[in-house]
């Protein structure tokens, strides 16, 4: 029987175990749910309305509506228009919630008017009325003077910023933190998942029974691989989750580099997660108890979380610094920095490829390593291992 | 056959095995003895490559065991253990396919397994979910639901009732009348010696005797003889003190005496103490024959008896 097809058995098992486990399906629920919600939430408690609608008592000024609403679409703001003969008919509507103000404004614009509001004022929109209603009183004033000059008179300055932030950038600030997040949260939860899978194996004695025919390396192997499939699957559904989410709430416009950043998302995940689940593999071979493995583990934690911490402190403010790109080149670094600095646009093609093709190595590496010490240590079962006598062990 | 070809294997300052050596028959059951830390263990995680032999050879047909030769093996080991969560059926169908079934072939023999092991009804429960002897059945049915052509069971009678004794006695001996090899442990002598043809015993990572039961019990230094002769009280045993006497009851006395043995001399002087009644030449027990055996050669050696005897 082909090596391959041993490796695909074990990992086609994890995915089915772990994949039908309520544990599991509860996980993929709720962090989609909080997905959605963390977009859906926020548009409904502070999106509001698009529409303002306003109660005009009648007769009112004629151009008094054509105004507002040109001043109102100059401001991104829409506003409907409801008509009432008077204004104890508006008031009702008012109280009602069938508008959100009233304007009272006599039609030959004589007296100073009011704009009524149910419990509070809106600054922004009693502005514009506000404009509205002066443009219109200076423009009957000014009758006599040229409506171009006029116009000009009442441009406002521009508002001009030194170093625009567009919507793109924003997104994209906000794609690296989450991108960086995504690999800590896999690397800790399907990463864990190796770990404790391994414990088990050990505890439950089966590894006994599977190892009479799978290789170790195999087992380790497929196990990482199945685990990895059902980590993928997590993120492909938070993914896209998030971007349905996004879309259909229309919270932020996506940055066109958006494909690319998926990608790099994704392929640095893959990365990371196999990195940091072989070594957890293998370590977590040394202990024969749970208590015992996250002893073992705890220097590979720590190396994730400084990895994130230089991610998020150093290079999300210099990402083309001598930090972000010395970090690039160390392998248990660079899933967590080089895609903050591709969503950045920070990192040079060579330096990206170089980064994977170190990161590559160093995967092959620790699972050579790593699938011998996990030859030596998973068979026994008392207490815990040390490192060099399970690399002899397994040795001959 | 299986041989095994001057297995050493050492864990740091242990010697756990030193040089074993025996083969194993398909057809003849052979019952592996020896007393805890002989290297019982060792010698079958050999066999499947769970430990790596400082030196020596496991052969299968007349070449060295590879892992294409192991997935035809089935393996029952002394520390038992399955995947508490998964299902019975999936568990079992995954270990056929990891021996190289197809997955409709695996389903078929999983299907077939536990309906012989009268688990037939419990193919969707966790393994967690059954009871300690049906989980042993299932341990045993991942043994050999591959239909494998060598089954090394390392104590497989250990914490079964007796129904399961008499499963499990019947399953070895149906598979190895279908040709199939069997090597068991076990520390239950009498059921051995009611199973096994063949037995090997290991003592301190050495065989020490290995053979077919009744030819071991032939040659063996300790035959049994129980003779009564009416009246005499065993008076007539003064004649012979180099006689070990195992047992005296009355005129009953059991003696251990080497196989060479002259009866007729022994028989002379019973008769000439009176009538006798019984005059029984026995082989040994297999448990006297495995005390014999993995006895420490500091001992009075059972031989140095015989040679005075006869």
């Amino acid at each position: 029987m082909s090596r391959w097809r041993s490796i695909r058995l074990v990992a086609r098992r994890e995915i089915l175990e772990r994949g039908r486990s309520r544990g599991f399906i509860l996980s993929v629920l709720f962090t989609t749910l909080i997905v959605v919600g963390s977009f859906v939430l926020p548009a409904i408690v502070f999106g509001g309305p698009d529409v303002a609608k306003i109660g005009l008592v009648e007769p009112a000024p004629p151009s008094l509506e054509t105004t507002i609403t040109t001043i109102a679409t100059g401001a991104d703001r829409q506003i409907e228009f409801h008509q009432y003969p008077s204004l104890e008919a508006a008031r009702t509507a008012l109280h009602d919630d069938q508008v959100e103000a009233v304007i009272d404004v006599p039609a030959d614009l004589t007296g100073p008017g009011q704009v009524i509001y149910k419990a509070e004022t809106d600054q922004f929109l009693q502005s514009i009325v506000g404009s509205a209603v002066v443009a219109l009183r200076s423009k009957d004033l000014l009758s006599s003077v040229d409506p171009a000059a006029l116009a000009a008179a009442q441009t406002p300055p521009a508002a001009v910023a030194l170093d625009p932030q567009s919507d793109a950038d924003k997104a994209r600030f906000l794609f690296a933190n989450i991108g960086a997040v995504l690999v800590l949260v896999g690397i800790f939860s399907f990463g864990y998942t190796v770990l404790t899978g391994v414990v088990e194996e050990k505890q439950s004695r089966v590894v006994e029974v599977v190892l009479s025919t799978v290789r170790p390396r195999d087992l380790l192997m497929g196990k990482v691989l199945g685990i990895g499939v059902l980590g993928l699957f997590q993120l492909a559904v938070f993914l896209i989750a998030a971007l349905i989410a996004a879309r259909v709430t229309d919270r932020f416009v996506l940055p066109e580099t958006t494909p690319t950043a998926v990608l790099m998302l994704g392929v640095w995940f893959i990365l990371g997660y196999t990195l940091y689940s072989t070594a957890l593999g293998f370590l977590g071979a040394l202990a024969s108890r749970m208590e015992e493995a996250s002893n073992a583990s705890t220097p590979v934690t720590m190396i994730a979380m400084l990895s994130y911490f230089v991610a998020i402190f150093a290079v999300l403010n210099d990402p083309d610094g001598t930090v972000a790109t010395i970090a690039t080149f160390i392998p248990p670094m660079a899933p967590f920095v080089v895609p903050l600095r591709a969503a950045f646009d920070a990192i040079p093609p060579w330096q990206l490829a170089l980064s994977i093709g170190l990161t590559v190595a160093f995967i092959y590496v620790l699972f050579a390593i790593g699938a011998r010490v996990y030859a030596g240590a998973v068979l026994q079962t008392a207490g815990r291992i040390k490192l060099r006598d399970a690399w002899r062990s397994a040795g001959k | 056959m299986l041989e095994i070809v001057d297995l050493a294997k050492r864990y740091g300052s242990v010697v756990a095995l030193d040089g074993a050596s025996f083969t194993a028959t398909p057809g003849r059951i052979v019952g592996f003895l020896g007393p805890n830390g002989a290297g019982k263990t060792t010698t079958m995680r050999c066999i499947f490559g769970l430990a790596t032999p400082d030196r020596g050879d496991v052969r299968w047909g007349g070449k060295t065991v590879d892992r294409d030769a192991r997935l035809r093996f089935g393996y029952m080991p002394e520390q038992r253990g399955l995947y508490p969560r998964m299902r019975v059926g999936e568990q079992l169908s995954y270990f056929a396919q990891q021996h190289g079934m197809s997955g409709k072939a695996a389903d078929a023999a999983t299907a077939r397994w536990l309906e012989r092991m009268g688990l037939g009804d419990r193919v969707k429960s966790k393994l967690e979910e059954l009871s300690h002897g049906n989980q042993q059945r299932v341990q045993l049915a991942t043994a050999l639901v591959h239909d494998p052509e060598l089954l090394v069971l390392d104590e497989p009678f250990s914490g079964l009732d007796p129904i399961g004794i008499t499963t499990m006695t019947e399953v070895i001996r149906e598979r190895s009348a279908a040709g199939v090899g069997v090597v068991f442990s076990s520390h239950q002598l009498d059921l051995v010696e009611d199973v096994c043809e063949d037995v090997v015993i290991i003592a301190r990572g050495r065989i020490v005797a290995s053979g077919g039961i009744d030819e071991l019990k032939t040659a063996s230094g300790r035959q049994h003889l129980e003779v009564e002769v009416v009246g005499a009280n065993g008076s007539w045993l003064a004649a012979r003190p180099d006689l070990t006497v195992i047992e005296r009851d009355g005129d009953s006395v059991k003696l251990l005496v080497d196989r060479d043995v002259d009866l007729d001399a022994l028989l002379a002087l019973a008769k000439s103490a009176g009538t006798v009644r019984r005059f029984a030449y026995q082989p040994p027990k297999l448990s006297e024959l495995f005390m014999e055996a993995v006895a420490p050669a500091t001992e009075t050696t059972p031989a140095a008896t015989a040679g005075v005897a006869a």
